[in-house]
């Protein structure tokens, strides 16, 4: 956990004066990635470089866990902190291994256990130790140089990781690559992150929670979804764009809309006429198709009124299943694809978990859009 | 051809000037790189001084050599080292300087900002950092500074010869003096030969103390 207190910073003197952060006050609670988010300037760096003592507090308090940082020595202190910049900041003269036992060295840990978790680290990061480990960082594409920094952010693993826009320097491909995977990572190491961005794409997607701030001002401290759908001011609205429908839907997921319980399930030895009957008493156009509780397919009464054997026979398989973690952006695109309006949702044996609908997805989208209407209409009366 | 006769003939003298030559501007860059390494490293950690610092290696350059042996005879005739050896050193000491000290610390002050921010950030001291990262990174262009002091120096050694300190600059000297042709050249050739060779020599120092990650980053990076 990571407290900030009444955190201002100024740089220069007398008239040349800068106050990079005024006064801002907020809690990363343990085991959560925190976004720092805003246009270039606007402090986001300054607090992660306060956090480590790289530059000193004008006024106010950080805690970590509890311990002012004011009474930690400065090394130790940063050696508890895994560091992750932009610039990747790569040793040139040191070999990848080298490069990433830094901190473990710096802590005296032996050989062998450095070049255990070194080896770690790299299987950790995707990178395979035989190949890399005594490469140079000059001959690491960009994305794997980023991978490299950090396992190095993770050497020793310290509890708390500050990142300074660590995935900024890869080309769009590679950072949807790299992110997911260092969500992955989060999901099982559940370190306290705090997570220095200007994409609000990445900041909804990597953050458990966001910290928008405005020319040195925390002004909105808040989860994704309620930053997207209850922006605090213009400026956060504004931040967040005016796409803000599309970003909902990258932000939810199947399990927030998933119909556990469809209403017009058949099994696949059902009768033919029987399933028709049966569709047309649910007032159906169609009928998912299960057996072994696995999804197999689906029906149209179309497709069923000549038909006479079991509707095993006559099913249509499904174009494709979705996981309950997938985002609607994705689930959307999908069924513009396949030209399907339901797509069945799996778990992880495959076995039928619900299905998703299009018109689930637009109440979704615009259920997270009330909220919003009523600003709007205050806006204009006052 | 009467020259390489004249060398031939002297080779026991040839050989003992040209050691004592190479001692000179040894011994010279022995002190010299210490002091002006250290004074390059601590200028860039203490910016105010570095303009004081690099400006009073460069007016000590400028000083023609043999009015630094002028000026620093009554100071060392105190000691009674006014003549021989010991002024030549200090002066080839003196000169080295600006070289060594210039080129630390551009070399030093050209380490990536964001690498030394990282390092910091990741808790290593001023001390580590210089270690496995600043001097690492600096070592070939501070290889380079000695370099230019070596072969500077070489030829400055030639002039010492005028307060006494031997070596090769002796044949120039007395060759002038007893309008000996073969003498002089001999003198000339030998301190030309000798500044070649170091300056080879020290190229390729240059290049094996070039750490492996950054020749495979100059390599890939051409
Ligand atoms: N070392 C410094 N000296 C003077 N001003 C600085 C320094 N570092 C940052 N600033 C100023 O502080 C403000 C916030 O900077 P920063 O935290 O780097 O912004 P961000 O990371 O959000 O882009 C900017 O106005 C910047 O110019
Ligand atoms: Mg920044």
């Amino acid at each position: 956990m990571i407290t900030y207190a009444s955190v201002t910073k100024t740089f220069g003197k007398g008239i040349n004066t800068v106050t990079a952060l005024d006064n801002v006050s907020f809690t990363i609670p343990k085991g959560e990635v925190v976004v720092f988010l805003g246009p270039s300037g606007c402090g986001k760096t300054t607090t992660l470089r306060l956090t480590n003592k790289l530059e000193t507090l004008t006024r106010g308090t950080i805690t970590i866990e509890d311990q002012n940082i004011m009474d930690l020595d400065v090394v130790q202190l940063r050696q508890r902190l895994g560091y992750v910049i932009q610039a990747i900041g790569l040793f040139p003269n040191k070999t990848i291994a080298e490069n990433i036992a830094v901190v473990p060295k710096l802590l005296r840990w032996d050989k062998e256990r450095i070049s255990k978790r070194v080896d770690e680290l790299l299987q950790m990061t995707n990178l395979d130790p035989e190949l890399y480990r005594d490469r140079y960082p000059a001959e690491l594409s960009g994305g794997q140089q980023q991978r490299v920094g950090v396992a190095r952010g993770l050497a020793a693993d310290p509890k708390i990781l500050l990142m300074d826009e660590p995935f900024g320097a890869i080309d769009p491909i590679n950072r949807e690559e790299i992110q997911d995977e260092f969500l992955k990572l989060q999901a099982k190491l559940k370190k306290t992150v705090a997570f220095v961005s200007h994409d609000i794409h990445e900041a909804i997607k990597m953050g458990d929670r966001i910290a928008i701030f405005e020319e040195g001002c925390l002004v909105q401290y808040d989860t994704p979804e309620m930053i997207l759908t209850q922006p605090k001011n213009k400026f956060v609205s504004d931040f967040v764009g005016a796409d803000r429908a599309l970003k909902v839907l990258g932000l939810m997921r199947v399990s927030d809309i998933i119909n556990r319980k469809p209403k017009n399930i058949i099994q696949g030895a059902t009768r033919s006429q029987e399933a028709l009957n049966f569709l047309k008493t649910k007032e159906s156009r169609y009928g998912i198709v299960l057996e072994k509780n696995k999804s197999i397919g689906f029906v149209t009464q179309k497709s069923l009124k000549y038909e006479e054997g079991p509707v095993r026979d006559v099913v249509e398989p499904n174009p494709l299943l979705l996981r309950e973690k997938t985002p609607l952006r994705d689930v959307l695109s999908s069924m513009l694809m396949y030209d399907t309006a339901t797509i069945c949702v799996v778990d992880g044996d495959k076995n039928f978990a619900g299905t998703v609908t299009y018109n689930d997805i637009q109440k979704a989208v615009k259920a997270s859009y009330a909220d919003e209407t009523e600003n709007v209409k205050i806006e204009v009366i006052s | 051809m009467s020259t390489l006769r004249f060398i031939v003939d002297n080779f026991q003298e040839v050989m003992y000037l040209t050691w004592e030559h190479i001692w000179i501007v040894g011994i010279a860059l022995l002190i010299a790189t210490p002091i002006g390494v250290v004074l390059g490293i601590v200028i860039t950690k203490h910016e105010q001084f570095a303009s004081r610092v690099l400006n009073g290696a460069n007016i000590l350059m400028t000083i023609p050599s043999l009015a630094l042996f002028g000026l620093m005879l009554p100071i060392l005739a105190i000691i009674n080292m006014g003549l021989g050896k010991v002024p030549a050193v200090i002066a080839l000491v003196l000169y080295s300087q600006l070289p060594i000290i210039r080129n630390t610390y551009t070399a030093i002050k050209n380490v990536p900002p964001a690498l030394v921010d990282a390092g910091r950030g990741m808790g290593m001291s001023k001390w580590k950092l210089l270690r496995e990262l600043e001097i690492p990174l600096a070592i070939p262009v501070i290889i380079a500074g000695l370099r230019t002091a070596a072969v500077m120096n070489i030829g400055v050694a030639a002039i010492a010869t005028y307060i006494g300190a031997g070596g090769l600059g002796v044949y120039i000297q007395q060759g002038i003096a007893r309008v000996y042709p073969e003498m002089i050249l001999s003198g000339a050739i030998l301190v030309s030969l000798l500044a070649i060779i170091v300056d080879g020599g020290m190229a390729l120092l240059e290049r094996m103390v070039t750490p492996e990650g950054i020749k495979v980053q100059r390599k890939l990076s051409r």
